[in-house]
């Protein structure tokens, strides 16, 4: 827990943290691209969890639907990365020890792990098809909805604590 | 729908309570980006006089402090918080324009937890100028 309070002081104190915690319109401009990042990211995962909860696109199979979004969902996942981590790197002292912020990493983790799971299973299914998904992915996806939802409130509620 | 199963989603949620559990929580403030209710009651209007001993220049909000001396001649350290650096730049008030030691007039609201910290509405600059420090759309009081 010290290298890792020593790590982010010196993420803190270092040229590019100040000066992007420093800065006139930089640090809102990050700020900006990480929001529009998580739309990105968020709105193509939830569009999957609602076809695999059968509410939307229902004519589309899962792969399909799944396949021509998934590029979206990397490309604003790789954006939310780096811009997150640059606004990490400005404030990594204090946000290293907001509540909420060590919730939100955790959730991020936990919301990995359920694609992670999900994607595996899909791997072995057979099923793709426009009846009702499997009880799993069902469940999967309704996980995905709550913990992303979970996240981006966890992301304003840093902020408040 | 082979090995898509309850088994799987049981093992799963065993490993997310695991992982829950190792959360552990700070008392330590931390300050970010916040409306200004959410910190500092309107109705506890306050002026503070004394001189900086720190200056951070940074977002979301900008913070200095003072040691301002009481009527005892006690001498207590407020931290006084203003916006982001672009905000004040655009209202004239740059980066070079505090400097610690200098004497400055806060005019501003007392934080609701009872700390020794204020919402700096409006501050008088070394150079006289008055500049209002609110963080911009924060629903505070101008």
């Amino acid at each position: 827990v010290t290298v890792l309070a020593q790590l982010c002081a010196s993420l803190y104190d270092s040229r590019i943290g100040t000066g992007i915690r420093e800065s006139d319109n930089l640090y809102s401009i990050i700020e900006t691209v990480h929001v529009l990042a998580i739309t990105l990211v968020v709105g193509t995962i939830s569009l999957v969890d609602l076809r695999l909860l059968g509410l939307v696109l229902k004519q589309a199979p899962v792969s399909e639907v799944l396949g021509s979004l998934v590029r979206v969902t990397w490309a604003g996942f790789a954006l939310m990365l780096a811009t997150g981590l640059l606004l990490f790197w400005a404030q990594a002292t204090q946000l290293s020890r907001n509540p909420m912020f060590q919730l939100k990493l955790l959730l991020l983790a936990l919301a990995g792990l359920n694609a992670l799971f999900f994607h595996r299973c899909m791997r072995r299914t057979v099923w793709d098809g426009t009846t009702r998904a499997p009880r799993a992915a069902q469940i999967s996806a309704l996980i995905s909805l709550a913990v992303w939802s979970a996240v981006v409130a966890l992301g304003r509620a840093i902020a408040y604590f | 729908v082979a090995r898509w199963t309850q088994e799987g989603f049981m093992a799963d949620q065993k490993s997310t309570a695991a992982l829950i559990s190792v959360v552990i929580l700070s008392a330590a403030p931390a300050l970010a980006h916040h409306s200004f209710s959410a910190e500092f009651d309107g109705n506890k209007p306050v002026r503070l006089i004394g001189t900086i001993t720190r200056i951070e220049w940074t977002n979301p909000h900008s913070y200095f402090y003072l040691d301002v001396k009481d009527s005892h001649g006690r001498v207590t350290n407020w931290g006084c918080e203003t916006g982001n650096p672009g905000a004040l730049s655009r209202r004239g008030w740059k980066r070079g324009d505090i400097k610690i030691g200098d004497t400055l007039i806060a005019d501003g609201y007392l934080a609701k937890d009872g700390s020794h910290l204020i919402d700096a509405r409006r501050v008088t600059l070394p150079d006289g100028r008055n500049v209002y420090g609110g963080s911009p759309g924060d629903g505070g009081p101008q």
